[in-house]
């Protein structure tokens, strides 16, 4: 017995140990890092919060902070309503959903270097398909640049961004829907609900877990994804589409300013962390609510 | 009879097994000496010829294992600080001069001076003086150069030029206007220049900037020196030729990087572009493109409060020693290899590769002259690097030429004037620089 339970601790310390190294350690040396004085690979010394103090004085984090935010909140939730739409009627059963289901997860299939490739030359303001279209069929004037016109590229990326990352949230939401008891939906319908009653009160709270799951794991995907942009703008023009993930990129690999880098780490996972906080809890609420009833 | 095994058992003997089988792996692999070399950036061609050499130099070598590995350009600094940082630098490092100080600041590479020993003699001797001299930092060489850039340089189509009523390609700044108004057409722009934050656009700007008296940074005061005169009047030449129409739109300036505007010119797209020495050599154009390279034009009067250049140059392909190469003599042998005639002369007759030969033998190359005449004329004439300085190269060089790249995307957007983008990128710059320089 005593044997087992050593043989059992033995057993889970590789997983202890790669938790240790690749998440606990990283995150400290993070912390730490971000009150420390490092430059191009020097330490000079405890700082105390000057790198949070250069962070507020620089102009472009404000840029960054506001780009993150269309970033990350319009893309989640853009990415889930979409994906909630599109999974619903994957729900549905016929040749043509089956077909679809499979074909849906193409975009997330393909490499990001692909996609953001692909995707650069097709908004391209002189050879761009897209903006091609768009002039020849009378929409605009003349062809766009989605890319290089600042009010435009943020959202063109988060467009781009959804046509990635929605497949997968479709599918599962598809999978969860199609999981919703036959009994209930058929009691609803008897009782002469519509469908969009039938939707809100019945299948949306049955799907409500992995409605939130989904959600939450989309918006940590969205908050690390950083070659879509990069490789599409490299942040530009003019710092429009700089987001947090560019943002310390640059300054750790660029200006080999990792202080300041690691103190916009701690922001980022601050902030993610109290928006997913905020959004379990809110859930948990009406969770619990619904279980009262 | 029981047959099973333990759970300790098995993990016992697999691990006894496989310990068993890679030792003799690691003796072999100990017995000769490994050179690892990591080379950043390249033309295609360039790419292929650098591969094919290595195979001469293993050939040659059958003592030292070569081990090579070629990544893009862009991602050097990255790559390289990585390695540095978790201890898998490579041996020899193949990047651009425009790194050294940092570089060497960090303590990532060392000075060859202190390694190469009875070697430096033969260096000197094959190789031009001003090429060598762009890898030395603080009188000491620290990198091997095989070739240069120039900057900046102008693609012309002769076609366009020729329809528009002229007979040479433009001189002066003035000129660059009139016949880029002269040779825009509904469809196709008079001239193209990529403005967006990769570092090769912003050399580009740089090249003019310095042509005109401008600098970004003055070392002696420790001052950056965007907001010069030199440096906002490129810039406004930039604008003005978006004013005047002869330009793509300016936000499709904004994405469009050197080579894509390399390829739009080749596809005819534009009747002009502005890049570095090798244009579009690289990448090749259209047939029936007929095109030239040149000088990018002189200002008329330059403004700056520096002395004008008449090119800024660097080495893009600078064999470097790391500090902490386990085998520093193998490496050495690996750049002496480099420094021999017949590998700096495969630049020569190529004229895909499109470089400025490091060596002095390959300025004799017949085939040299016959692809690049212009350039054998003024090397024979000592002209080509008369009034050349290298590319911006000190500590903080990136920080800067960032914060150039968005005050350039500021003003050609319209966004600010050339003064206040370049006041405004003085000012971020600073900050950067104190923090960076101490």
């Amino acid at each position: 017995m005593q044997n087992d339970r050593f043989l059992a601790y033995f057993m889970i310390l590789p997983v202890v140990a790669a938790v240790l190294a690749f998440v606990i350690g990283p995150t400290y040396n993070v912390a730490t890092l971000s009150l420390t004085q490092v430059v191009m690979g020097q330490e000079r010394g405890f700082g105390g919060l000057d790198n949070f103090r250069a962070l507020a004085a620089d102009p472009v984090f404000w840029t960054v902070m506001k780009n993150t935010a269309i970033w990350i909140v319009g893309g989640t939730v853009l990415c889930v309503t979409v994906g909630l739409g599109v999974g619903t009627f994957l729900a549905v059963d016929s040749r043509l959903t089956t077909s679809l289901r499979v074909l849906i997860l193409l975009p997330w299939v393909l490499p990001d270097v692909v996609t953001a490739m692909a995707w650069k030359w097709m908004l391209h303001g002189q050879v761009g398909i897209i903006g091609q279209q768009l002039a020849a069929t009378g929409l605009t004037d003349e062809t766009i640049s989605f890319l290089g016109d600042p009010d435009l590229v943020m959202w063109t990326l988060v467009v781009v961004l959804i046509w990635r990352k929605m497949p997968l949230v479709a599918l599962i939401l598809c999978a969860a829907i199609r999981s919703v008891p036959d009994d209930q939906l058929e009691a609803a319908r008897m009782d002469g609900a519509t469908a969009f009653e039938r939707f809100r009160f019945v299948i949306l709270p049955n799907i409500a877990f992995s409605l939130t799951a989904v959600t939450v794991i989309s918006m940590i995907w969205i908050t690390a994804e950083f070659a879509l942009p990069w490789i599409m703008t490299g942040g530009g023009p003019a710092n429009a589409s700089q987001i947090m993930a560019t943002y310390i990129y640059q300054q750790s690999f660029e200006f080999f300013n990792w202080g300041v880098a690691s103190a916009m780490s701690v922001v980022n996972l601050v902030m993610l962390a109290a928006i997913v906080g905020l959004y379990l809890y809110i859930n948990r609420r009406s969770w619990a609510s619904e279980g009262d009833k | 009879m029981n047959n099973s095994m333990s759970r300790r058992r098995f993990l016992g003997s697999t691990a006894a097994i496989g310990a068993t089988a890679l030792s003799p792996l690691k003796l072999a692999q100990a017995a000769s000496e490994e050179v690892s070399v990591w080379k950043f950036g390249g033309t295609p061609t360039e790419v292929e010829q650098w591969a094919l050499r290595n195979d001469v130099f293993t050939a040659a070598n059958p003592d030292i294992s070569l081990n090579y590995s070629y990544f893009n350009g862009q991602i050097r600094r990255q790559k390289i600080l990585a390695g540095f940082q978790t201890r898998r630098l490579a041996d020899v490092i193949i990047a651009f001069g425009q790194d050294i100080p940092e570089f060497a600041g960090f303590e990532m590479i060392q000075p060859l001076d202190d390694i190469a020993g009875d070697k430096m003699a033969g260096w000197k001797e094959r190789l031009v003086p001003e090429v060598m001299e762009s890898g030395m930092h603080d009188g000491k060489l620290y990198g091997l150069p095989t070739y240069v850039d120039m900057a900046s340089f102008l693609a012309v189509n002769l076609d366009a030029l020729e329809e528009a009523g002229f007979d040479r390609p433009p001189a002066t700044w003035s000129e660059v206007r009139e016949y880029a108004k002269a040779m825009t057409k509904p469809d196709r722009p008079g001239i193209a220049f990529p403005a967006t934050t990769a570092p090769v656009d912003i050399n580009i700007f740089e090249g003019i900037a310095y042509a005109n008296g401008g600098r970004i940074f003055d070392e002696d005061t420790n001052k950056v020196t965007l907001n010069d005169a030199g440096v906002v009047d490129a810039l406004q030449l930039y604008v003005d030729l978006i004013a005047d129409g002869s330009t793509p739109a300016a936000t499709s300036l904004t994405e469009t990087f050197f080579r894509d505007t390399a390829q739009l010119f080749g596809q005819g797209r534009s009747a002009m572009w502005i890049g570095l020495s090798w244009l579009n050599t690289p990448w090749g154009v259209s047939e029936g493109v007929r095109w030239t390279g040149v000088p990018f034009p002189r200002p008329d009067t330059a403004s700056g409060s520096f002395s004008p250049v008449n090119a800024i140059m660097d080495p893009t392909a600078v064999l470097m020693v790391s500090s902490r190469a386990e085998n520093p003599e193998a490496a050495i042998e690996y750049l002496d290899f480099w420094s021999q005639n017949e590998q700096l002369e495969i630049w020569g007759g190529q004229p895909e590769v499109a470089r400025i030969p490091a060596g002095k033998a390959a300025w004799d190359n017949p085939e040299l002259a016959e692809v690049w005449p212009n350039w054998v004329e003024a090397y024979n004439a000592g002209t080509l690097f008369a009034g050349a300085a290298p590319m911006p190269r000190f500590i903080g060089v990136s920080a800067i030429e960032s914060a150039l790249g968005t005050a350039v995307q500021e003003a050609v957007l319209g966004q600010k004037t050339p003064q206040e983008a370049l006041d405004d990128a003085t000012k971020a710059a600073q900050t950067q620089i104190d923090l960076i320089r101490g």
